[in-house]
């Protein structure tokens, strides 16, 4: 079971000369996505240059405080901090796509065998070296 | 789990964990255990610096071989004012004096609403159910009609998306209106506030206590997971 409090899966980019992708649990999509639904395995692409105020969450748990989310989704989701590192050159690049997942799985036979594969097979293809994966 | 499935086709991962226990027994490849309350997985809202030291140590790991390896945050930084777990409904006591009126009580937020806006620069939690923010009225009178055992609706309901799901949604979004709103006329309000606040004062909240109390009182379990959703 994933804990309650993880939710999406993203990606970001890279460490110096590498691609770094950042995986997230927590529901984040973009707006206008669809929502994710309680116990969904598969997962949304946020494009490595979606608007911040445009990544929404459909993860509303109570089980975690989301008036912090309301204020600033880098508390989970942190595309800004990331930018930043890579206007530093202390990250390569962003991968072209994050990739979200759902919190508060139960079961999650699917993300094991099909689903986070795939997104495995997919970072490799886009060549992706790193992958950060946060909660939220 | 999903950093193993990661590793497996080649991509190195660094996690962020926030359950030390169950890290401990998925054994994610690497990982950084932060002492944060839940929601806070970088820290605190709005503080770059203290953001950029935990992204720091998450990619710190990644020097590290495939362990699994399991660190600490290497920082004294407490959940500060917030508490580990989030305040719930059924801890906080309905206030003596609640407005009658849920349906006026929710558009009287819509200003509030508008400020946040402009405070933000746009970002809003709003929108799951995907009513018009201008019409929260209808959707509090749609609630009124569920808790009162009639047959309620909504036209925006998709087909494919069933009412204990669009239900939780309109709540999500009742609940972004005030918790915004909130946020807009209290700037300094931490969370644990906010959600006191809400659950004590509002007459929206005293709704959203019924409406988790007729979808908890149904033996499907679709209905039972959204009442746990809505208020616990």
């Amino acid at each position: 079971m994933i804990e309650e409090d993880a939710g999406v899966e993203v990606r970001v980019s890279g460490v110096p000369d590498h691609e770094l992708q950042r995986d997230d649990l927590a529901g984040l999509h973009r707006r206008g996505d669809k929502p994710f639904g309680p116990g969904e395995q598969t997962y949304r692409l946020i494009a490595a240059d979606t608007p911040t105020v445009d990544i929404v969450q459909s993860h509303t748990s109570l089980g975690f405080d989301r008036v912090a989310i309301m204020r600033d989704v880098n508390i989970s989701f942190p595309i800004d901090r990331l930018r930043e590192l890579v206007g530093r050159g202390v990250l390569g690049a962003l991968a072209p796509y994050s990739y979200s997942f759902m919190g508060a799985q139960r079961e999650v036979a699917r993300i094991e065998g099909e689903t986070g594969p795939e997104v495995g097979r997919r970072l490799r293809e886009e060549g992706v070296d790193v992958a950060l994966v946060t909660p939220t | 789990m999903l950093a193993r499935a990661l590793e497996a086709e080649g991509i190195a991962t660094t996690s962020i964990s926030m359950v030390r226990e169950h890290t401990e027994k998925v054994k994610p490849p690497r990982a950084l255990f932060v002492p944060f309350p839940f929601g806070h997985a970088l820290g605190r809202p709005d503080d770059p610096a203290l953001q950029h030291r935990v992204l720091a140590a998450a990619l710190a790991l990644l020097a590290e071989p495939a362990g699994p390896v399991l660190r600490d945050f290497p920082e004294d930084a407490g959940p500060g004012d917030q508490p580990p777990a989030p305040t719930q409904a059924s801890a906080v006591a309905p206030a003596d004096r609640i407005p009658g009126d849920a349906v006026a009580e929710a558009m009287e937020m819509l200003p509030h609403q508008v400020q946040w806006l402009a405070a933000s620069g746009g970002r809003t939690a709003f929108g799951l159910a995907g009513v018009p923010i201008t019409r929260m009225g209808d959707v509090v009178r749609f609630l009124q009609t569920f808790v009162d055992g009639g047959d309620a609706d909504l036209p925006e309901r998709p087909r494919e998306l069933a009412l204990p799901g669009f239900i939780r949604y309109c709540a999500d979004d009742l609940k972004a209106l005030y918790f915004q709103g909130r946020m807009a006329m209290k700037p300094t309000a931490g969370g644990d506030e906010i959600t006191r606040w809400f659950w004590s004062e509002t007459a929206v909240a005293q709704l959203l206590r019924r409406v988790r109390d007729r979808l908890d009182a149904s033996d499907d379990p679709r209905w039972k997971a959204a009442a746990f959703g809505v208020a616990r």
